[in-house]
């Protein structure tokens, strides 16, 4: 590890990327390439990953079209186009390059696609504790957080694994059924992404599409929440089954 | 600017490799001994002159306290990662050693960096004999499992040793890209790369672009201590144990024998890769002798556990990749322990399907190195490689946990931005630390490095700096900094955890070149001597021997070839190659008349006294 060369960065990375190409000064404005000389341009601060890959802001997203815009990009921007380019081409390339599969690999998975959305529009606010109930299932949690208590203890005090059984079935059972908890979250996530383009196409007043659009992030912030609390649950469950 | 190679420089076995122009095909290069391999063995003499390679491996049974082997180990690490290690390699800490190991051999003590950097010159020689031209520029191969400060430590040595470092490519990529190359193959490959010191399994993509191929690395995993070293050392612990019982030997003070010992066992080991027995006979300190026979059986169930190892890895990849082992193409063998039986069948049992060899295991790695030499060098692509970090980088935060900012198995080069601020009222600056690992807890990931943003005095939360976070496409780690308010870049101290730092690395180019600079000195004296006994031998000799042509010289002739001879004798026994080779010159005029008169002499005999204008 070491710090990084300081020579290219500066220009490219306080925001006053120029509008015009640094090499031959026509109109670059916002293109990863020159449309005129061909050169690598500056990453400008605050391009979203939906601009960076010239997707729409939506949340479904065709994979394979996905898949074909990394690809293509990869072959231009990737360091080994620039070993024997300049320094700070090279730089350039770098920057560009990293920045293209961090949004390759935020954009590629439904769930951190949209977290970043919603960290984008300042949405994003995570449960106050990764432990707060979900009152829906409070009785639920109740009676598995017993349960495990139970097996815990049971294992502490050297009862034998025929005396644990009934307990790691009983455990086995709710895991399961958190597990389709989980699956009906997941569900209902997907159904929130076409709603949300949906919002998105929808021709009507600015304020009434904010409005919508505000509504929406609510409820799939709330429901990011809730799955990863039933996650942490799953999770915890299979770990003390797996003793 | 000279050639460009490839470098897999191996626990075990280093090799170098360059692209044929004529046939576009890859081909590693033959050093002296007849071998593509060299041996990755390092000795120092008493007088300071290193020795490299096969005859470095010949001194681990006369000096085993002057050499070292498996520095590959020692790579990025600190003496205190190693201490299960050390009670099996007889290798000698200096107790300098920090954060950076530094090894004893003889009087010199050396960092693994430097150790490396004289296999890396071997072989850069080895090219430089082939080409008859410099070869300055090389990509060279890393376990893909290797972590931030092992990748460093091998760009270091690349460096020390003269080379730029043109990119450090992952093996199991590697060996892919020269599989690619033989196959032409598509769709989903598993590379299983178990060699000398270290185990690695990569799940690649292999994709046909209308620009070229894209062989997209999608997960990888591995063990970077786990390798056919361990499967020695598990042979070496058995055999030990045995002798100690049956003889009351133990080879505490015998560290000669222990090495016959690991060379008996390792060619018991390399035979039961094709025959079902081995045996092997060792002379023990005093006069017994140990004889053994392993059978295949013996030899798996003393393996079985390390194989074993290895597929816990494979299965993580695979999760990570979300693939199943039925949904792999081709499954891709690389690296000297995969000549092993067992490993091949656990390999086949699980994928389910026959791997591919057909490529030598030993060799494809640095085939694949010189093809990315290639690439990066001509400019001519129609091959793209995209690898992943294999560790998650995380930064410390409040109680010890590590807040993960970049996945392992992101596609590189990957970045991350974070934003610090302070904590409580004209705070001066905020302290970071960078670890690498999967593991919550900072105490149980590896520590890559700590450092600090410098912050003007203000109330709590009023700063705001921007922390840029960038792994390049070789797997190292850079940091950048940026205060928002100002929006000016700020410059970081980065205090490597493990490693050397640039002063450091500078110091020892410096030192290797005046080393050089000694072993070349050291080299002409030899030359120089060896030059001087010969021709006085030749000398006094004549004036023994040729009376007849002696008598044909003048008094002063006789007496300047005299003068010579003395002052030649003189010369040998100082230091000074120069002198010496100065008045090797001059005994060689003084001679002239003389060695004419008697080749004179010879011809007239040899044709029976025919005028010479006759022949």
């Amino acid at each position: 590890m070491s710090a990084a060369p300081s020579t290219s960065g500066d220009s490219a990375g306080t925001g006053t990327v120029s509008a015009n190409c640094w090499n031959c000064q026509q109109p670059a404005k916002g293109a990863h390439f020159c449309p005129a000389c061909g050169k690598i341009q500056p990453l400008s601060r605050g391009v979203s990953y939906f601009e960076f890959l010239g997707l729409p802001k939506k949340l479904k997203i065709d994979a394979d079209a996905l898949e074909q815009k990394f690809q293509t990009l990869s072959w231009k921007m990737h360091p080994d186009n620039f070993t024997r380019a300049s320094e700070s081409e090279r730089n350039l390339s770098l920057e560009r390059s990293s920045e293209l599969n961090d949004a390759y690999r935020t954009l590629r998975e439904p769930v951190t696609r949209l977290e970043y959305l919603l960290a984008q529009e300042g949405m994003r606010k995570e449960g106050t504790t990764k432990q707060q109930a979900d009152p829906e299932l409070l009785e639920e949690v109740f009676v598995l957080n017993e349960a495990l208590d139970e097996l815990r203890e049971g294992r502490e005090s050297g009862e034998s694994p025929e005396q644990l059984r009934e307990l790691r079935e009983k455990l086995q059972e709710a895991q399961e059924q958190f597990q389709s908890e989980l699956n009906k979250t997941d569900a209902r996530l997907v159904e929130t992404f076409g709603e949300w383009d949906k919002a998105i196409d929808r021709k009507e007043e600015l304020e009434q599409k904010k409005e919508r659009l505000e509504e929406l992030m609510g409820e799939m912030n709330e429901i990011l929440n809730r799955r990863s609390y039933i996650r942490n649950l799953v999770a915890s469950v299979s770990k003390e089954l797996e003793i | 600017m000279g050639r460009v190679v490839g470098i897999d420089l191996g626990t075990t076995y280093s090799l170098v490799a360059y692209l044929d122009m004529t046939t576009g095909a890859p081909k590693c290069i033959v050093g002296p001994y007849g071998s593509a391999l060299c041996p990755s063995v390092v000795s120092a003499d008493a007088d300071g002159t290193v020795v490299v390679g096969e005859a470095a491996r010949r001194r681990l049974l006369t000096q085993p306290e002057r050499t070292i082997y498996s520095v590959k180990r020692l790579m990025g690490r600190a003496a205190s990662d190693l201490k299960d290690e050390l009670k099996i390699f007889p290798f000698r800490i200096d107790p300098s050693s920090g954060n950076v190991i530094r090894v004893k051999l003889g009087q010199r003590v050396f960092t693994p960096p430097e150790v490396s950097s004289f296999i890396l010159r071997e072989l850069k020689s080895w090219a430089e004999n082939f080409f008859g031209e410099p070869a300055d520029r090389a990509v060279i191969t890393v376990p893909a499992y290797f972590n931030d400060a092992q990748r460093q430590a091998t760009k270091d040595a690349g460096k020390l040793a003269g080379l730029e470092v043109l990119r450090l490519v992952n093996e199991p990529t590697a060996a892919a890209l020269a599989y690619g190359l033989h196959k032409k193959q598509r769709g989903h490959v598993a590379v299983y790369d178990f060699g000398g010191g270290t185990f690695d399994i990569s799940i690649l993509k292999l994709i046909s672009t209308t620009e070229g191929d894209i062989y997209q690395v999608l997960s990888t995993n591995g063990d970077t201590h786990l390798g056919g070293d361990d499967i020695d050392n598990a042979l070496m612990a058995r055999a030990r144990a045995e002798i100690n019982e049956r003889f009351g030997v133990n080879f505490e003070a015998h560290p000669e024998s222990l090495q016959e010992l690991r060379k008996a066992l390792i060619t018991a080991k390399h035979e039961l890769s094709s025959a079902d027995h081995a045996s092997m006979r060792l002379k023990l300190p005093g006069s017994q002798v140990y004889t053994r026979e392993f059978s295949r059986h013996e030899f798996d169930e003393i393996i079985r556990p390390i194989v074993e190892r290895t597929m816990q890895p494979v299965r993580s990849a695979l999760t990570d990749a979300k693939l199943k082992p039925s949904e792999m193409d081709e499954v891709v063998l690389v690296g000297g322990s995969t000549r092993i039986p067992l490993v091949r069948d656990t390999v086949q049992e699980y994928f389910g399907r026959a791997p591919h060899c057909e490529l030598n295991p030993d060799e494809v790695v640095a085939l694949g190195a010189a093809v990315q030499a290639d690439i990066l060098e001509s400019g001519v692509k129609n091959m793209l490689l995209l690898d992943v970090t294999p560790l998650s980088l995380g930064v410390e935060t409040m109680g010890g946990v590590v807040a993960k900012i970049i996945p392992r198995n992101s596609t590189i080069p990957a970045s991350a931005q974070e934003l610090f601020t302070t904590g409580v009222e004209n705070q001066t600056a905020i302290d970071l630390h960078v670890l690498q690992g999967e593991r919550e807890l900072a105490a149980d990931c590896r520590s890559l490095a700590r450092f600090q943003l410098k912050v003007a005095p203000g109330p709590a939360g009023l700063a705001r700096v921007e922390v840029k976070f960038l792994i390049d496409a070789n797997g190292i780690l850079q940091v950048s900094a940026r205060d928002i308010r100002t929006g000016e870049s700020q410059s970081i101290e980065v205090q490597p955890s493990y490693g050397l730092n640039d002063s450091e690395v500078e110091r020892m180019l410096e030192e290797s070149i005046e080393f050089a600079e000694q072993d070349f000195a050291q080299r002409q004296l030899i030359e120089a001597r060896n030059e001087a006994a010969t021709i006085l031998k030749a000398t006094r000799k004549t004036l023994v021997e040729e009376s007849a042509g002696l008598a044909a010289l003048s008094g002063e002739e006789r007496r300047g070839i005299e003068e010579g001879v003395a002052q030649l004798e003189q010369a040998v026994k100082s230091e000074d190659y120069k002198l010496i080779r100065s008045r090797i010159d001059t005994l060689n005029q003084a001679t002239t008349h003389l060695a004419e008169l008697v080749m004179d002499g010879a011809l007239q005999s040899a044709l029976g006294g025919k005028n010479i204008d006759e022949v």
